[in-house]
């Protein structure tokens, strides 16, 4: 005879203290602070979306309090900020992006529906925060394009900069292959122009040594 | 039969049917965003021109260059040995044996470094390690490999070192001969003095 026939309710007690410490288990579960809100897929497509990107002239009306619902985040570190920066951007450094106070700052910016524009010294260096934003589902962060290198050259013409191209990425600036061939063929031209055997002559004795001493 | 087995027997059954609807798990795991993150400002990925050349020379076997540009850019150019996977295909079921090799190190380059960038974020949040980015990309490669420029008189002697290591790359990759101590020696053509008739007289 078993053990738990002497008392058939044991047995009962058990399953349910075990089904209600795996049930605790489940709903103590710490919630993750990030989720992704985009799927891979999703992200492929963000790369293609014009509306995340920010152009540098339209910096202008920022500037001029004309679009108020722009915020400017400088993330690069407080030395670099100090330096020189945007004028009413705020400063995040890219290592306390996720610090609770920014995070619920950004959020507050997001349900005020403000346009949260991530800009660093370049637009390599926002990049990558950019897409983690917009992974976890900060849909109001754009990238400044050019990044502050560009802006800091071309501060007093922003306006005329929305002809320009050169602060665009992606474009080869070369013809790789011609520059390539055009190297090497210039090595190798050089290289039989310059094979001319080299022929020495040597000076001829006037006359046979005739005669003696 | 008794009660007791009948309930365990019921709770088993609910809990085997639960299994059915698991979500399938994806084969690779991606890392958890704030994982992702803090790679992402970390400068460690970031590999120059002259790291990747001094590679491409030693014919190190671990190195996998992959051009995220479009089929028709990489038909054009591209550096020896590099696969072209174009960014909007890296998800794609064919390309994912590429990734994720033990010990291989994947490099992306593009034009310059943002799309190989957005490469490196996407296939990093799939988990996939050891990956790099050419810093600067192809646009770079030919300002500091290609088309090495002399450094100035007063530079540091390491900026000419780094000078000879790129001219010496620049052979290698275009087969120019820029230097002329570099070919071979010239062919020196003797004239011998013709010895004339027998001497005649003397002492």
């Amino acid at each position: 005879m078993h053990v738990h026939e002497l008392n058939p309710k044991k047995t009962l007690v058990a399953v349910i203290i075990f089904v209600l410490i795996i049930i605790i288990g489940f709903l103590t579960l710490k919630k993750p602070r990030f989720t992704y809100k985009l799927s891979p897929e999703q992200t492929l497509q963000l790369l293609h979306d014009e509306e995340a990107l920010f152009h540098p002239y339209k910096l202008v009306e920022v500037l001029n309090k004309k679009n108020n619902n722009v915020v400017l985040i400088d993330i690069r570190d407080r030395f670099t900020y100090g330096q020189g920066h945007i004028p009413g951007a705020e400063n995040i450094s890219a290592y306390d992006l996720t610090d609770m106070k920014n995070i619920e700052h950004l959020k507050e910016l997001q349900d005020a529906n403000m346009t949260v524009v991530l800009y660093g010294n370049d637009q390599l260096q926002a990049n990558g925060p950019w897409m983690w934003f917009r992974q976890v589902g900060f849909d109001n962060v754009k990238i400044l394009l050019g990044g502050y290198g560009y802006y800091a050259t071309h501060k007093n013409s922003l306006a005329l900069t929305i002809n320009d191209t050169s602060y665009l990425k992606g474009t080869p600036k070369y013809d790789y292959a011609k520059v390539a061939s055009n190297v090497s063929a210039a090595g190798n031209s050089q290289k039989t122009s310059s094979k001319k055997p080299v022929v020495i002559r040597r000076k001829k004795k006037a006359a046979v040594a005739a005669g003696g001493c | 039969m008794n009660r007791n087995y009948f309930i365990l027997t019921v709770l088993m059954l609910v809990l085997a049917t639960g299994t059915l609807f698991l979500k399938q798990e994806p084969k690779r795991k991606q890392i958890k965003p704030e994982d992702l993150l803090y790679e992402i400002i970390q400068p460690t990925r970031y590999v120059t021109t002259d790291q990747i050349a001094r590679i491409i020379i030693e014919k190190d076997p671990t190195l996998e260059l992959v051009d995220v540009r479009d089929a028709k850019s990489y038909d054009q150019f591209a550096l020896p040995n590099a696969i072209n996977i174009p960014t909007d295909s890296l998800l794609s079921p064919n390309y994912q044996d590429y990734f994720g090799i033990p010990g291989m190190k994947v490099v992306f380059y593009s034009n310059d470094d943002i799309l190989a960038d957005q490469a490196w974020v996407l296939t990093r949040r799939m988990g996939i390690n050891e990956t790099y980015v050419m810093k600067g990309g192809l646009n770079h490669w030919i300002e500091t490999i290609i088309q090495p420029k002399e450094p100035p008189e007063d530079a540091p002697y390491t900026a000419f070192e780094q000078y000879q290591f790129r001219k010496g790359a620049q052979m290698y990759f275009t087969g120019a001969k820029v230097d002329n101590t570099s070919q071979k020696k010239k062919k020196v053509i003797v004239k011998r003095r013709k010895k004339e008739t027998a001497v005649a007289g003397g002492c």
